[in-house]
């Protein structure tokens, strides 16, 4: 242990019911740095966070703050050792202000037991002031955007006076002007206060751009920790996933004399779950043999346009036609017979159900046709059973068979179940989303040649993603979203990915004479 | 339910059985009785004569089927706390019925009076399953209440416009047609002939909850109705569907009541015998298979408890606590196991990594 | 049609309901929602006339209904929140439980079933109180006078509740456990000790209104003598959306309904019938909440 480190791990493991999320690590952050810690997802990064952050103790092994061994690991502990964690998931409440929020746990009291809220107000504004982080105390979290909301938690722990400071995935969920916003104010208070901070990430270009050394995790073990200027992304990249990251280049055939239009959408609109309006006037066509990208940041509106295509939400205004059929009014299940079928973006809610076993959730559907039951009432088991160990080796659905809870099934594998049986349906129209979130790297490679083996066999497809790498990979054609609305259509091979990302933030693309 | 999950579950049981019936002896031995003495009383007073072993098996009958009608809604995940009333309004529908059609033959009379109750326990159960699927409205609290205005309606029609002209009923409807009256299987005990009529029913909800395709569709809208709806099924009309057959099968036991016992609608047709079935559906976590039997262990209980409290007098009030205290282990049982699982591992993964260290 | 008599009849009918209500909506407010509160209730009206009859005054009653509250309520929360039960299971066997162990223990202690006649008289009742200046006030005497103590605490309680709630930092973290219980461990406090609080307060205030209704509102203990009240209370709270004045007011307006009933006997109705008023003057109400917010967020979407 150098004098100079602030934090030190010491041989820590981390045991879970069935996975060891961290393998033996020893790392030691300075005072006063920017520490990146990089890996894929599941790789232990927010696990060896969450210990620092006394969220959880360790099966094994020692942490030392500032010098001083933890013995009692709760978050109380950490806060008042000066840590402070901003989650990726915003541990905010959101009914309750930002002032609120900011003194939860710590509220100014007056009369001995009444909440002081003038006070509440005066800290936060106080704050926002001090780091330059503008909020309005009074609003509720639940009215401010994202960005907003972030630094609603920064302030949180900064109130808490904590000079080590730990962001979980800071930049998911922004755009890239609130990225860059974020990045100022972290080298400003590094700089004028003298904090430490560790990032986690897996975005590799923003390690290059903020910090000062970089740890990179791999499947619970720290794999190596450099100078940032040391390195580059590539070898980053390498050292993530073990290998040379080289993902093969798909057969994509040509379809271009398949232009029967499958799925159109005009002037489509739709709210969300409030209430208020997610989708303003969306129009667009897939034809056969196309797969149309959507790409967005999270939260413009992509959940609610797969959710009225499908029929999981009502539709408000314009009409969508599947194969020229209205879908107006029509349920989920009138949707599917018109020739659809749907890989929805969250497999835990909706994809599958997770206590009903590997079978179920691969027959549901096809359960009322004539081959596996008798007069659409008697379930007739064998061939069920059957029929689902012929899909679950087809799409190499690896776990302990077809007869156990298909909830016991890792993320990849569940959602190659999920797969299984929407390809299986064997439609001409596929609406994807998010198809590798949480996926491992040989899934994702598996996955994406299915999707474009159904491109090639004539399906119509409608893919949302996250991931631009995945949109360039398998799109004929990319379209952009911001705020329910279409800014811009592309051809992946003419565009950047910088430049998408610059019309997936509002800029609207000029109308083509 | 399979293999190692099951033999867990079991065992579990079986524990929570043990100890819940030992905590009843210690309640029996603090209030100055003798545990032994009662729960030999208890399995004498179940199984000692033909006449017991009837009304343990017409018990029975009756757990079973509102254990199913439980069963049945939490399948499609509605929990049907509203049996109660469903059962009223079936007996009394049923009565009214098979009173109205005095004289006529029974072949025609018998199944009016089936189709009577089942259509008045349905409906009752179909507006809280609208409520439930169409507005989101608590189904918990909305049944509930509707037990209490049900049970309170018919008690108005008991006292008022329907109530008979017979001497020596306090509070009751005019007679069935006595050709209507289920036969009884042994003398002077409560076993009659709609055991066998039970028994149908059992089999039928036991094949529509595991072998249809509509209990398939149930069992997904249970689990997760958002993946149900994803998935084509119509699960706004199974969850509802699934209400009026539970309901329905409340409104048959009422009728069940006064066919075989009553002869008549009573104010007392029913004295929680919902309630009851609830709880044996709740232990045997709705599975059809394990309601049945534990249906013959709860009817021993209750039946026993009754000789225990005329014999030695020990209330058989303590049979409902014996009961409860079973849900309440079996309710904890996976919390338990878990705190006791993760405990092992936490000492296993100390003990390899000491040893690796 | 006697108006103030039906009013009066109102603040009565509404107080346990009330108390109940408070109960549920602090278990409410941590993410539990608790039916076993009419179970609680009645093993408070119980324990409440028990130790009225055993001590010999109203004051150990009250102090007897208010331990066994306590009780209670630590044992849902150790099921509920210790080893992760469903607490809808926990309710139902909660109410099973308590409608077995006061028939027994009134079977075992005093040998009587059914309903309690003390014997040697009466048990210590809950006093009633009025305030002698407003004798002399028409309508606000007769009102307001002449209430068993527990009513004018249970009015106390719905402002000292709403304070808590609301405008103390208690209320906050109360709030926060139940909303979003991580963001309330991640300041290092624990979302499951305000739920254990809330539900030994829930207990208490539970218990309360059963012994309200054994020495307040009427003297005596009967079996199943809450009618199903406490289910009435978590239909308040619902209704009230778990906010106490609001609460308050859907009791009340529960107490309302049953005392029109009460006065429609006078009539020559029967009381079967009106007796029906209350639960299903309760389920019209919990249908009007959802319409209610439905056009509520019709309206936002169209604005």
């Amino acid at each position: 242990m150098s004098d100079q480190s602030i934090v030190s791990f010491r041989h820590v493991s981390m045991q879970f019911p069935g996975v060891l999320a961290n393998d033996d690590v020893t790392l030691d952050i300075n005072k006063g740095e920017v520490f990146a810690l990089v890996g894929e997802n599941g790789a232990g990064k927010s696990t060896l966070m969450n210990l620092l952050y006394g969220m959880n103790t360790p099966s094994a092994g020692e942490v030392y703050i500032k010098g001083g061994q933890v013995r009692h690991f709760s978050p109380g502990h950490a806060i008042s050792q000066g840590v402070g964690m901003v989650h990726q998931h915003f541990m905010l409440v959101p009914s309750f202000t930002v002032a609120q929020n900011i003194c939860l746990g710590c509220e100014p009291k007056k009369f001995g037991f009444l909440s002081d809220f003038d006070k509440m107000n005066r800290i936060a504004s106080d704050l926002s002031e001090e780091y330059g982080l503008e909020v309005d105390p009074h609003a509720r979290i639940q009215d401010l955007s994202v960005g907003l909301q972030q630094r609603v938690e920064i302030l949180k722990t900064l109130h808490r006076g904590a000079d080590i400071l730990i962001l979980d995935e800071p930049t998911a969920v922004l755009t890239p002007q609130e990225t860059d916003e974020l990045f100022s104010v972290i080298r400003r208070i590094v700089k004028e206060k003298q904090m430490t901070i560790i990032i986690i990430t897996h975005k590799l270009y923003e390690v290059m751009a903020i910090s000062d050394r970089v740890g990179v995790m791999r499947s619970g073990k720290l794999v190596s920790v450099c100078n940032t200027k040391d390195v580059n992304e590539r070898i980053l990249a390498s050292m993530m996933v073990g290998r040379e990251v080289l993902l093969d280049q798909l057969d994509k055939s040509d379809t271009h004399e398949m232009t029967e239009v499958a799925i159109h959408a005009e002037n489509l609109c739709a709210v969300d779950n409030r209430g208020l309006p997610a989708l303003r006037g969306v129009t667009f066509s897939v034809r056969k043999g196309e797969i149309l990208g959507i790409a967005g940041v999270e939260g413009n509106g992509q959940s609610e346009l797969v959710e009225a295509i499908t029929g999981m939400r009502d539709i408000t205004g314009g009409q969508v036609t599947i194969g020229g059929k209205s879908i107006a009014g029509m349920t989920p299940g009138q949707v599917r017979s018109l020739g659809v079928a749907h890989v929805p973006e969250d497999r835990l809610s909706t994809g599958v159900s997770s206590p009903a076993d590997v079978t179920d959730n691969l027959i549901v559907g096809k359960h009322r046709q004539k081959d596996f039951s008798f007069l659409g009432v008697h379930m007739k088991r064998k061939p069920i059973r059957k029929w689902a160990k012929e899909l679950f080796d087809k799409y190499d659905i690896r776990g302990a068979g077809v007869d156990v809870p298909a909830g016991s099934l890792s993320g990849g594998n569940m959602q190659k179940v999920v797969i299984a049986r929407e390809f299986s349906f064997e439609t001409p129209v596929l609406i994807i989303s998010q198809p590798t979130r949480g996926v491992d790297i040989g899934a994702m490679e598996s996955i994406h040649r299915l999707i474009m083996e159904k491109r090639n066999a004539g399906c119509a497809i409608l893919l949302v993603s996250a991931d631009l790498d995945e949109l360039f990979r398998l799109s004929d054609r990319i379209m952009t979203i911001y705020e329910g609305k279409i800014t811009g259509e592309f051809q992946p091979e003419n565009i950047t990915k910088s430049d998408i990302s610059y019309y997936m933030t509002g800029a609207q693309k000029e109308a083509e004479a | 339910m399979k293999g190692r999950k099951l033999a867990e579950y079991l065992i579990a049981l079986s524990v929570s059985v043990v100890l819940a019936l030992v905590l009843g002896g210690v309640i029996m031995a603090l209030s100055g009785h003798d545990p032994i003495e009662g729960y030999s009383l208890m399995i004498q007073g179940a199984f000692g004569k033909p006449r017991l072993v009837g009304d343990t098996f017409a018990k029975a009958g009756t757990l079973c089927l509102t254990g199913l009608a439980t069963a049945v809604a939490a399948q499609a995940g509605i929990f049907n706390v509203g049996g109660e009333g469903q059962l009223y309004l079936g007996a009394m529908a049923s009565a009214i019925v098979g009173a109205k059609l005095t004289g006529v033959s029974p072949i025609i009379g018998v199944p009016l009076c089936l189709l009577a109750a089942m259509l008045a326990g349905g409906l009752y159960a179909f507006v809280p399953g609208v409520l439930k699927v169409k507005l989101k409205v608590d189904e918990v609290v909305t049944t509930i209440l509707l037990n209490s205005a049900a049970i309170y309606f018919c008690s108005y029609l008991a006292n008022g416009p329907l109530k008979t002209m017979d001497r020596g009923v306090n509070a009751g409807t005019d007679k069935v047609d006595p050709a209507f009256m289920f036969d009884k299987l042994i003398r002077s005990s409560s076993l009659t002939q709609s055991i066998f009529l039970t028994a149908i029913i059992a089999l039928f909800v036991w094949y529509l909850m595991r072998k249809t395709t509509a209990g398939f569709d149930m069992k997904l809208t249970g689990q997760n109705g958002r993946f149900a709806r994803y998935s084509g099924i119509k699960s706004d009309r199974l969850a509802i569907l699934s209400m009026v057959i539970s309901g329905a099968i409340c409104g048959l036991v009422g009728m069940f009541e006064i066919f075989g016992l009553h002869k008549r609608f009573i104010t007392t047709v029913s004295q929680e015998f919902y309630y009851d079935g609830m709880l044996v559906a709740m232990i045997m976590r709705y599975n059809p298979i394990g309601i049945v039997m534990m249906s013959i262990f709860f009817a021993a209980m209750k039946i026993g408890g009754l000789t225990m409290e005329s014999s030695a007098g020990i209330p058989s009030s303590l049979i409902i606590i014996i009961q409860s205290i079973i849900i309440f282990f079996m309710a904890a049982e996976n919390g338990i196991l878990q705190a006791f699982r993760s405990w092992r591992a936490k000492k296993k993964v100390a003990l390899t990594l000491r040893k690796e260290g | 049609m006697d108006v103030i008599f039906i009013l009066q009849n109102t603040l009565r009918t509404a107080t346990p309901v009330i108390l109940a209500a408070l109960g549920c909506l602090m278990t409410n407010h941590v993410g539990m929602m608790n039916i076993g509160v009419d179970g609680m209730m009645l093993i408070g009206a119980f324990s409440a006339v028990m130790g009225s009859w055993v001590g010999g005054s109203w004051l150990m009653g009250l102090a007897f209904a208010l331990g066994f509250g306590l009780l209670l309520g630590l044992l849902y929360g150790v099921f509920v929140i210790k080893l992760r039960s469903d607490e809808f299971i926990i309710g139902v066997a909660l109410n099973i439980f308590a409608g077995g162990v006061t028939t027994f223990l009134l079977r075992a202690i005093t040998g009587q079933s059914g309903t309690f006649h003390a014997p040697g008289g009466d048990v210590s009742t809950i006093p009633q109180l009025s305030a002698p200046f407003l004798d002399n006030v028409p309508v606000l005497g007769q009102l307001l006078n002449n209430h068993t103590l527990l009513v004018y605490v249970s009015w106390v309680l719905v402002i000292l509740c709403w304070v808590l709630i609301y405008r103390t930092p208690f209320g906050f973290a109360l709030r926060a456990a139940g909303e979003h219980p991580k963001s309330l461990r991640s300041v290092g406090k624990s979302p499951e000790g305000m739920q254990f609080i809330a539900s030994l307060m829930c207990g208490m205030l539970a218990a309360l209104a059963g012994a309200h209704l054994s020495l307040g509102y009427l003297s005596t203990f009967s079996e199943n003598m809450t009618n199903s009240r406490g289910f009435i209370a978590v239909a308040c709270v619902i209704f009230g959306r778990s906010n106490p004045p609001m609460v308050f007011l859907a009791a009340l307006l529960f107490g309302f309904i049953d005392a029109l009933g009460m006065q429609l006997q006078d009539y020559g109705i029967s009381s079967a019938l009106t007796s029906i008023f209350p639960y299903v003057g309760t389920v019209l109400m919990m249908i009007l909440v959802v319409l209610r917010s439905r056009a509520k967020s019709r309206r936002k979407a169209s604005a």
